[in-house]
């Protein structure tokens, strides 16, 4: 994967948009965490 | 004369990111200058939302995710803006909130004609742009007409569904990959690159797809 990795993107059914790209960042993180 | 750079996109008709990243892309490759390949593939983000959801995008988002209306609605203006940022006019007063399946299948019956990357364009305008319905066969055949297709053959290949399949099969890809957001971009079947980038993140993965070549 190449690229930054905080680009804007829709997942699953929801087009997440954030305050802050960095935000998308930490959402993805805790999401992980959590699995 | 090396071949071109093959770029494989997934990306859904109603998919905001998906457009602004097309745009992005675009600019990306003009930076870059050499030929470039694009192939779009299916993606169904929502594929249980009814043909005609009543109600609007805040609708859906606020219904389906439980997102209070005035963060959807703050959600979604932001977007507006970002788009507009790309010479987008997206309004979400006027989108359709649809099953977005058939509009995939329009668009592989365009590729069967060598015109994909037209339609896909135009389909992607109809829902953000001007408020059109991309989820009925009667609407999608207006469209098609419209581009100059044989209305009687665009109607039977969608009603027919006959290129349903290979939206399953560009769907079923998309999973063996590990594809789970889009828009998504595989640059020359090695580079993955995931969601709206920038346009100079495109331009560099190319060149270095390029200078790659260039050191075989």
């Amino acid at each position: 994967m190449v690229g930054a990795t905080d680009a804007a993107a829709c997942e699953g059914d929801f087009c997440e948009i954030p305050e802050h790209h960095q935000q998308a960042v930490v959402n993805r993180q805790l999401d992980a965490d959590l699995v | 004369m090396s071949e071109p750079i093959k770029v494989d996109i997934w990306s859904d008709v109603q998919c905001p990111w998906c457009y602004i990243g097309k745009r992005k892309f675009e600019a990306g490759a003009a930076i870059f200058g050499d030929e470039v390949a694009v192939e779009y593939h299916s993606f169904e983000l929502s594929p249980d939302t009814p043909v005609d959801f009543d109600g609007t995008p805040v609708d859906y988002l606020s219904q389906r995710k439980g997102i209070p209306v005035p963060q959807v609605e703050e959600m979604l203006a932001r977007v507006t803006g970002i788009a507009k940022d790309v010479g987008l006019d997206y309004d979400y007063d006027h989108v359709h909130q649809t099953n977005t399946v058939i509009s995939h299948e329009l668009i592989h019956f365009a590729k069967s004609k060598g015109r994909q990357l037209e339609m896909k364009e135009r389909l992607l305008k109809a829902y953000f742009v001007n408020g059109e319905h991309v989820g009925r066969i009667p609407d999608l055949v207006a469209i098609a007409v419209e581009l100059g297709y044989d209305e009687a053959e665009v109607t039977e290949a969608l009603e027919s569904h006959r290129f349903l399949p290979d939206v399953k099969a560009d769907v079923a890809l998309a999973q063996e990959y590990g594809i789970q957001g889009v828009p998504f971009f595989v640059i020359d079947g090695k580079y993955g690159v995931s969601g709206a980038q920038e346009a100079e993140a495109f331009a560099n993965v190319l060149a270095q797809v390029k200078s790659e070549r260039a050191a075989v």
